[in-house]
């Protein structure tokens, strides 16, 4: 069932042809916009690529509510369909982190170029989760919007070494994003795959809470006859 | 149109209707025959193509198989006092209802009276505040709104419902597509959001009997229904209680009411 879930989630993904062009232009305005410097512009690069994935999963979790509530009723497993939709975007996310990968391989001489991939692997790995995650807590798409807008933008404002900075969920982005670009040591790596995990498990374990407690139909007896 | 293309526009519309192919070329071409034979134009002797293709496709539609016999089964759904609340607007007071197998019960009542709530607390999304709610583990549900994805086709649905069912995708699709003949509608590759209401919401009743279900709970499912439509829902709607089903169907169409089992009538808390 799962494996359904995610190839028919692949599909509506690939149908909102509109949406999909603006969520790939998004990192790609960012990256255009500090061309110039390569750090601020893989940076830039791929907190657009978390903010795009982030809200492609806000908007397709919250467009499935209705469905996923239905098919809940008659069977299905809030865990399978969590699992099928995440799957589809992290796919989705992956592949256009392939192409901006490519892109950054092309045109930017980097440091560590293999870097580059680990962050924009982790980028997307933390957005998809993260999306489903102010889906279910705020069941609508503009105030969905507003509050990945108010931690996008102040993950980008925020002083890195500030505490407010770490305790956003793509500071890793920052870190990573630092080790490929700047002659740092190793310990920028380190810190930004242990803040990844905490945030990957963090968001998944709230993601798959709460779409058991707001999917998960009645348990109702069996009548006697 | 000519002769030819009237036949042609007929013979397409009967297959659009969900007839078989065979049986639309035949009946068609029986019609052509028949003008030629009175040395008539067949749109002088039967009225436009569409039309006459209309009611072709209603006489020739066949009931899907149902046992003839009607049978009272075990109870699939029994609800005893039970309430529901929002903070303190009560929506739903005391309401009983015992549905058997081979039944038919419709929900009535004015706008906000709470059918489509009871629906809910029945199929198991919304949790009653009091009372008791015991019914069929295999249920089939077609909620009032939002029921299909509007990126989806057909086909992606009935594979989507059937791998719930643990169908295969073949099977799943094989038999969303001979339900949805047998309400006048032939499947096609257009994702949902592209159909009519009508044709929205026959996908959304052939999903909710996709795996034919113990107890089938429709809100309203005749929405954008023409006549022929609506006609072909109630032959459905019998044609699965005569299966042994429990049908609980929220209308509005009190001419509809003489051929149920149960009518349950609900009252908007201003009306108490």
């Amino acid at each position: 069932m799962t494996l359904t879930i995610a190839a028919t989630s692949l599909r509506e993904i690939g149908r909102r042809r509109a949406a999909l062009l603006l969520v790939i232009a998004l990192p790609l305005a960012f990256y255009a916009a500090r061309a110039d410097q390569q750090g601020q512009a893989i940076r830039f690069l791929a907190l657009g690529v978390g903010w795009a994935v982030a809200t492609l999963s806000l908007f397709s979790h919250v467009n499935s509510r209705h469905l996923d509530r239905r098919l809940t009723v008659v069977g299905a497993s809030p865990s399978a369909l969590l699992i099928g939709r995440q799957a589809a975007l992290a796919a989705t996310g992956l592949a256009m982190a392939a192409g901006y990968f490519g892109l950054i391989a092309l045109t930017q001489d980097v440091e560590r170029l293999w870097a580059v991939a680990v962050l924009l692997v982790t980028t997307v790995l933390i957005a998809a989760p993260l999306g489903a995650v102010v889906s279910l807590v705020l069941p609508r798409e503009l105030e969905g919007a507003l509050a990945l807008l108010a931690v996008m933008a102040t993950q980008m404002l925020a002083d890195p070494e500030g505490t407010l900075a770490k305790a956003l969920p793509l500071w890793s982005t920052r870190e990573l994003a630092a080790y490929a670009v700047d002659p740092v040591g190793g310990e920028y790596f380190e810190r930004g795959l242990l803040h990844f995990a905490v945030v990957v498990v963090l968001c998944s374990a709230a993601a798959w809470t709460a779409a058991v407690v707001r999917l998960r139909p009645q348990a109702l007896p069996q009548p006697a006859p | 149109m000519n002769a030819a293309e009237w036949h042609a526009a007929c013979d397409r519309r009967l297959a659009e209707l969900g007839v078989d192919p065979r049986e639309a070329r035949r009946l068609a071409d029986d019609s052509a025959a028949e003008a030629l034979a009175s040395g008539l134009h067949p749109a002088e002797l039967f009225g436009p193509a569409t039309a006459y293709a209309t009611s072709l496709a209603s006489a020739a539609r066949q009931p899907l198989a149902a046992p003839l016999a009607r049978a009272r089964g075990p109870v699939v759904l029994r609800l005893a006092g039970v309430t529901k609340r929002y903070r303190r607007r009560e929506v739903l007071r005391g309401v009983d209802l015992v549905l058997r197998g081979g039944e038919v019960a419709a929900v009535v009542g004015a706008n906000g009276s709470g059918k489509s709530t009871l629906l809910g607390v029945c199929a198991g999304s919304v949790k009653a505040s009091g009372g008791t709610v015991e019914r069929a583990a295999r249920i089939g549900y077609a909620p009032q709104q939002h029921g299909v994805a509007p990126y989806l086709t057909p086909d992606e649905h009935f594979r989507l419902f059937g791998a719930v069912h643990g169908m295969g995708a073949r099977k799943a699709v094989a038999t969303g597509t001979r339900l949805a003949a047998g309400l006048g509608w032939r499947p096609r590759d257009t994702v949902a959001g592209k159909l009519s209401g009508g044709t929205q919401q026959k996908l959304n009743v052939v999903l909710g009997e996709l795996d034919r279900p113990d107890l089938i709970l429709l809100d309203e499912p005749y929405q954008g229904f023409d006549q022929d439509s609506y006609l072909d829902l109630w032959a459905q709607v019998y044609a699965w209680r005569d299966a042994g089903a429990g049908v609980l169907v929220v209308t509005h169409l009190l001419h509809d009411l003489d051929k149920v089992d149960h009518v349950l009538e609900l009252q908007g808390s201003e009306d108490r």
